[in-house]
């Protein structure tokens, strides 16, 4: 500890000192508080809340851990690979662009980071990945304006780009889990083309082919679970999205069978509860009140389970995460609009 | 009438936090010298009757204005008046009369008239006794009289509202103000406030923990049909008028404006014990108790002190001396900060908090545990372990941060605003009507907001700045608050709590 304060007191030195260098400062001072906190003191009130962004941020990577490690066992240390080239070439975005604003990195990064790994397919080569990332953090995030003026998931916009600049690469080549085999079947291309239905046990301990973190469902439910117990991430999303992505399927599936899948596969198969716990609530890209967050929820329910079924596509959370964040503020806008009506005299 | 359990939405339970005063009380010496504040709690500030080199005796009566909504003053030690002084006192200029003791008695003569069968006397006598007394100034809207105690005369009270909740992070200990014959002083004095306020209803609204104070109320007023008893959740910011009038009487509260303009009168213990000290032992209001709490006081004990003590006589000693603090009064969200200990004391003085300046830094500070760590989320052990005691600093635990839209200062918004939307607004220089469609006026400036925010932004602050702004482009809070309501007195007034 003592090691790493002489370290950042030197590294003021040399930055105070070198004018390229000084352009960095921000990154310096972003490090430094990230080790030894805060020395500033309260106005009025005179006592805060201990929680901030930080372990806000933090605890949402705790949440992913399980799935983390579940991934390296099932696809091999390639994964580590992927979130090392994720951290470092998003890493780069964001630190220019605080050397450039003359602001300090943010720690929402420290989450995209590992998210936009976790939704890519195990084949993927590490320059896409690279490309990747330095795509949805530069155009979903900082062309904003930087954290919390994004109006998309940057993780989400990552995603999305590459699924269609490289269509091959993102979805025709799917590993087995814990072999080097090749497959070109998801559960839900099984599904989609020849009606088969996966043993819903296998789902859920992540014994099929998906994406690197969709797979352990059963990690993601728990990391959500935990997220929401501890207040981080409010319920009214993932609980109105899976609701409606179980009720509509439900109905549906009665009368056109072969085009909509049952409840429970909707639930268990592709990214949907990965979307739903980590993707959807992203408070800055979701409704904030209330109200907002069950429509916000059944949209992104209605939206999958529409374009899974009817769509050329075989997976729909993404493209409605992506639809229903492009709706947020029209969301928030009529639900503030009808609760505080214009009061006439 | 014991009623049910009831509450309201929003706010935050300040639990366990270390440092509580106990139920102990020490009489502190008499000071050899007070400086008295000539504007004391409710009212406006009076004119000295006295002059430099008088003599004047405790309890005697030294500032008195019967022309104006005001009390009287009291000196509160026999001495000689020496200096009749304008000092700056809580942000406001105002006269203070210094006394030097000449004699250390801890007499004090009654007043005349008080009597112990206080029934026998007449609602005129009673009334003389409050207003001399100088009690009539107590709390927010004051105690009305007929001597313009208050904003409304007592025959307009229809409801009264006797409260404690205790909803502060720390608060006087209702155990020692209700302690044996207190608690028979306590009820007689709400007897004698019925008695004045005939046509009001009074409800007596107590901590619902505190459950032997509540089942003996119960069982001395199953007789009453003019007293309610409610048990109430000691939720921060239960203890406001804004919050009592909506929880207990379902009405809508006229944010900003006093309680009495919609009939309501609202009394903490210690003003109703004033007033039976005032009428049945005929003392003049010379003296508060006050908690010493926090963790920076080195015995967490109450204190009884003369009016216009100086900080220092009573403070500085109990202080802890190993690491600086922060002194508050109050309240620890909305309490003036103590730094002049040479200012004396006051009878709106109720609990002076002392609690450590941490300007340490902490190595991994966020990813600790975290078991005293008090927290709106329930992402610390501290939520996890029952009865965990809490510590209380001044550090800021973290960063400012652009705002993420966690939605925790709305959740926990008492009266129902964003305020992190009306931040954003404030801060982007949007100041235009969609401010006052969203209640910016409604704010009570509780400080919850700015408490829970975890990017640490200064929310009330913007919503202040954002209320300042509107009234400077002639927007300003009676559009928003009067059309919806049927106020007598229209007068403000906010208490020496807030800012």
């Amino acid at each position: 500890m003592r090691i790493l304060h002489k370290v950042i007191d030197s590294m003021y030195g040399l930055i105070g000192k070198n004018k390229f260098l000084s352009k960095f400062k921000p990154v310096l001072v972003a490090t430094d508080e990230f080790f030894f906190g805060t020395d500033k003191v309260t106005n009025l009130p005179h006592i805060v809340d201990y929680m901030d962004i930080k372990r806000f941020m933090a605890l949402v990577v705790v949440a992913l851990i399980p799935v983390t490690i579940a991934s390296v066992y099932f696809w091999g240390l390639r994964v580590l690979a992927i979130i090392a080239v994720s951290y470092a070439f998003g890493g780069m975005v964001e630190v220019a662009f605080a050397a450039i604003r003359k602001k300090e990195i943010h720690e929402g990064f420290l989450v995209t980071g590992l998210i936009f790994p976790l939704i890519l397919p195990p084949t993927t080569p590490l320059w896409v990945v690279a490309v990747g990332v330095v795509f949805g953090v530069l155009f979903g995030k900082e062309v904003f304006g930087g954290t919390a003026r994004n109006i998309f998931n940057p993780a989400i916009v990552g995603r999305i780009f590459l699924s269609i600049a490289f269509p091959k690469i993102m979805s025709s080549e799917w590993r087995v889990p814990l072999t080097d085999a090749i497959t070109s079947a998801t559960p839900l291309v099984l599904f989609k083309n020849q009606g088969i239905i996966t043993s819903y046990t296998d789902m859920l301990f992540g014994f099929n082919s998906g994406c690197i973190g969709e797979t352990f469902r059963i990690g993601i439910i728990a990391g959500g679970i935990f997220l929401i117990l501890l207040k981080i991430v409010d319920w009214r999303i993932p609980f109105a999205f899976l609701t409606t992505a179980a009720a509509f399927p439900w109905i549906s599936n009665h009368l056109f069978h072969t085009n909509f899948a049952p409840p429970l596969f909707q639930l268990l198969s592709g990214g949907l509860l990965f979307g739903a716990f980590f993707m959807a609530t992203d408070p800055v890209t979701s409704p904030f009140t209330r109200s907002g967050k069950w429509i916000a929820g059944i949209l992104l329910g209605f939206l999958t389970v529409l374009i899974r079924a009817l769509s050329g596509y075989v997976e729909g959370v993404m493209f409605s995460i992506l639809l229903v964040d492009t709706f947020t503020p029209l969301i928030d806008t009529l639900v503030l609009g009808a609760r505080y009506k214009k009061k006439t005299k | 009438m014991f009623k049910a359990f009831r509450t309201f939405k929003g706010g935050f339970r300040f639990k366990n936090y270390a440092g509580q005063a106990l139920p102990i009380l020490i009489e502190s010496r008499i000071p050899s010298r007070v400086i008295i504040p000539l504007r004391q709690g409710f009212g406006t500030e009076v004119k000295p009757l006295v002059k430099v080199g008088d003599a004047v005796f405790a309890g005697q009566i030294i500032a008195r204005d019967d022309a104006t909504i005001s009390s009287p003053i009291h000196s509160s030690i026999n001495g000689v008046v020496e200096d009749i002084k304008r000092m700056n006192y809580f942000k406001r200029e105002i006269n203070m009369v210094v006394i030097r003791a000449s004699n250390l008695s801890a007499e004090v003569p009654r007043l005349t008239g008080h009597s112990h069968e206080w029934w026998k006397l007449s609602n005129e006598q009673i009334e003389e006794l409050i207003y001399l007394s100088g009690a009539g100034s107590l709390d927010r809207e004051g105690i009305p009289t007929h001597f313009k105690s208050s904003i409304i005369s007592p025959e307009d009270v229809k409801h009264l509202i006797i409260h404690g909740v205790g909803s502060e992070p720390y608060n006087i200990s209702l155990d020692l103000l209700l302690e044996g014959k207190n608690f028979l002083h306590f009820f007689e004095g709400v007897k004698i406030l019925k008695r004045i306020m005939p046509k009001a209803k009074v409800h007596l609204a107590i901590n619902a923990h505190k459950r032997k104070i509540i089942e003996q109320l119960v069982k001395l007023s199953t007789e009453l049909d003019w007293l309610d008893i409610y048990p109430l959740e000691p939720k921060y910011p239960q203890g406001y008028d804004e919050m009592l009038v909506p929880t207990i009487l379902g009405q809508k509260f006229p944010y900003g404006y006093s309680a009495a303009n919609i009939g309501a009168v609202v009394l903490n213990i210690q003003a109703v014990l004033g007033v039976y000290n005032a009428v049945v032992e005929g003392m003049p209001l010379v003296e508060r108790i006050i908690a010493l709490c926090g963790p920076n006081i080195k015995e967490n004990i109450h204190v009884r002190v003369r009016v216009g003590t100086p900080l220092s006589e009573f403070i500085t000693e109990r202080l802890k001396t190993e690491e600086s603090a922060r002194v508050v009064l109050n309240s620890l969200l909305t309490g003036f900060t103590l730094n002049e200990f040479s200012l004396p004391i006051d009878r709106t003085f109720s609990q002076i908090i002392a609690i450590s300046e941490n300007k340490q830094r902490k190595f991994l500070a966020f990813m600790r545990p975290g078991s005293k760590r008090d927290s709106y989320t329930r992402a610390f052990l501290s939520k996890w372990i029952p009865g965990a005691p809490k510590i209380s600093d001044t550090n800021k635990h973290g960063d400012e941060r652009p705002c993420i839209s966690c939605g925790f200062c709305e959740e926990v918004c008492p009266v129902r605003i964003i305020p992190h939307l009306l931040s954003k607004y404030v801060t982007r220089n949007i100041i235009d009507e969609a401010l006052t469609n969203y209640n910016i006026f409604y704010c009570i400036e509780c400080g919850l907001c700015n408490f829970t925010c975890p990017s640490k932004i200064s929310l009330m602050q913007h919503i202040k700045e954002g209320q300042d702004k509107l009234t400077m482009e002639g927007c300003d809070r009676g559009q928003c608050i009067l059309p919806y309501f049927d106020l007598k007195g229209i007068e403000e007034y906010r208490g020496v709590t807030k800012l």
